[in-house]
């Protein structure tokens, strides 16, 4: 069980990863949960297309790009407020994935079973390689030091911007990945709004690991636990209590934003 | 205003040429996006705009309010609990129980430091699933058939389609608008919104501020929610707020966080949803171009220059 609820918690790890890199770097990155519903429909359309699972994930991280470079665009060049930014790419995303899938429902493409990767590498390679190689980066490069620096006290760094797009380019081929995860592995297929908030969850886990990889890690896998015992119990009983048990992951992160936020302290330039 | 003309044209422009792509001619889109009835227009306008006047509020205090969606709910609810003691009842429970749905957000902000961006929007989600409890369970109607709840006896008064709910919509348009720019407290607020740390420094008990902003935000996404049931809906069940939250940010930034403008705003945004409920009806198109149409009006507004918060 604690296996499944791993692999099932994966894209909401990657998601994590990818939104710590980006608040490392001094943005807020709330789109997060558009870029993964846009990566989970590219990734089914070029997967279908291609009849390759593996084409399917390259089209994920596509999708999630075209979505990051909008919110970059804004963010980054603008400098236009990063939370309506946000806003404006999950809303983006949701409506542009609801029409096109009415356009194409009757079409094959998402009739028809989607080809799956036979070996899973996105587990280990959310759990373990992932986070080694980006703490490397963050914490033992020049590179990561100038990333975080943008964090912290942009004045201080000259190439601000790079630093910025390039941890969003990150971010969005971490959360291509998931989005791809989540329609071709956990899910066979597109589904509307089928992110369903996890994106907004990650948001928190990165506040809840205090924005360091290893806190990632531990603060998904309760997450994913709590969901795979919480989805134990619905099976088990079926009375009205299963919508307060859906409830309890939102009561939980809530809980810990409040138990913990008051005493981390976030990136200095965070959302400036 | 002129931003503003340009968001809209350049996302009607969009969302045809996106049509065309897929087969549909961008006349026929355009005409019958725009040609819903006028009735149901303002019907949706109502929502739309103090959902809208939610976010004019806080965003001019400068604290981040996504939970419309959660505090239309609670609104909602409360105005559900409280119909047996009429309408005037109803409609105060709505407005309180937004207001304290909010509070619990700048509460935590308050007291450990919890960003109310993030707080807000998992009580959003809590809100939702508090609701599918409600609607499921304790609520739900006699003979337990759908998971929604029995149907109101009250309603607000109405003629034809169209309910009171209309005028007092706008009577909180003008009294927000009033609020902000002609009393004592608006002048803070706004001052808040605008440079907390100069506000601190002229004397304003910014913490203080932000509550009453964030309470008087959410009593009017409360009241949006109450509205809806008691003059639309008349019963509770599982997908009610129906994107009403978010779709009031669109709203707000149309409006350049202007009350008075978000009539307007509101208005324009309630027609794109009638029309595309129409679309889905007659061409089976996706309604979700209004949303879709939201996403490219904040884009826009964005594109073309900074968001004015003075």
């Amino acid at each position: 069980m604690i296996l499944l609820a791993i692999t099932a918690a994966t894209p909401l790890l990657l998601a994590v990863l990818g939104e710590t890199i980006v608040q490392r770097s001094g943005i807020i990155n709330l789109g997060i949960e558009g870029m993964m519903l846009t990566a989970a429909m590219t990734a089914v359309l070029a997967a279908q297309g291609a009849h390759s699972a593996a084409i399917g994930f390259l089209g994920g991280m596509a999708g999630a790009a075209i979505a990051g470079a909008i919110f970059g665009v804004c963010a980054i060049e603008l400098r236009a407020d990063q939370i309506v930014t946000g806003v404006a790419v999950n809303l983006l995303a949701l409506g542009a994935t609801g029409f096109v899938y009415r356009e194409l429902e009757q079409s094959a493409v998402f009739v028809r079973s989607v080809p799956r990767l036979g070996f899973d590498a996105s587990v280990p390679l959310a759990w373990i390689v992932l986070p080694a190689l980006l703490a490397l980066l963050l914490w033992r490069t020049m590179f990561g030091l100038r990333l975080r620096a943008c964090g912290e006290n942009p004045e201080a760094v000259p190439s601000v911007r790079a630093h910025r797009w390039t941890a969003l380019a990150i971010e969005s081929a971490l959360t291509g990945i998931a989005g791809a995860h989540l329609a071709l592995m956990l899910s066979s297929g597109f589904a509307e709004n089928m992110v369903a908030g996890r994106g907004f969850i990650a948001l928190s886990i990165v506040i809840f690991g205090r924005w360091k990889f290893k806190g990632a890690i531990l603060g998904t896998a309760l997450f994913g636990i709590a969901a795979a015992a919480q989805y134990a119990l619905q099976a088990m009983n079926r009375g009205i209590e299963f919508h307060l048990l859906l409830a309890l992951p939102y009561v939980a992160t809530l809980l810990i934003l409040c138990g913990i936020a008051g005493r981390v302290r976030p990136p200095e330039a965070l959302g400036k | 205003m002129t931003r503003a003309i340009v968001a809209v044209v350049a996302a009607l422009a969009l969302v045809a040429g996106i049509g065309a792509l897929f087969g549909h001619a961008p006349g026929d889109l355009l005409s019958i996006l725009l040609g819903g009835s006028l009735d149901e227009t303002i019907l949706k306008t109502v929502p739309l705009l103090l959902t809208g006047l939610t976010i004019v509020v806080a965003f001019r205090a400068g604290v981040w309010n996504i939970g419309g969606e959660g505090q239309f709910i609670a609104g909602a609810l409360a105005a559900f609990v409280a119909a047996r003691f009429g309408i005037v009842a109803a409609l105060a429970a709505s407005v309180l129980a937004g207001a304290a749905w909010a509070s619990i957000a700048s509460l935590l902000r308050w007291w450990r430091n919890a960003p109310e961006v993030l707080t807000t929007i998992l009580l959003n989600f809590i809100a939702i699933n508090l609701l599918g409890w409600c609607v499921n369970g304790p609520l739900q109607e006699a003979g337990a058939r759908y998971p929604q709840t029995e149907a109101l006896s009250v309603a607000l008064p109405a003629r034809g389609e169209v309910h009171a709910g209309v005028v007092i919509a706008v009577a909180v348009c003008v009294a927000i608008w009033w609020l902000l720019y002609r009393t004592d407290e608006g002048l803070r607020l706004r001052a808040t919104g605008f440079n907390p740390s100069a506000a601190r420094f002229a004397g304003i008990d910014v913490d203080a501020q932000i509550f009453r902003a964030m309470a008087v935000s959410g009593g009017c996404a409360g009241l949006a929610g109450g509205i809806e049931l008691l003059g639309v809906t008349h019963r509770l069940f599982e997908r009610f707020a129906a994107g009403y939250g978010y779709s009031g940010i669109a709203v707000a930034l149309l409006a350049q966080l202007h009350p008075l403008a978000t009539l307007v705003s509101a208005f324009f945004f309630g027609a794109l949803a009638t029309g595309a409920g129409e679309l889905q009806r007659s061409a089976n198109i996706s309604a979700t171009v209004a949303t879709l149409i939201q996403a490219v009006v904040i884009l826009t507004m964005i594109l073309f220059g900074r968001r004015s918060r003075a």
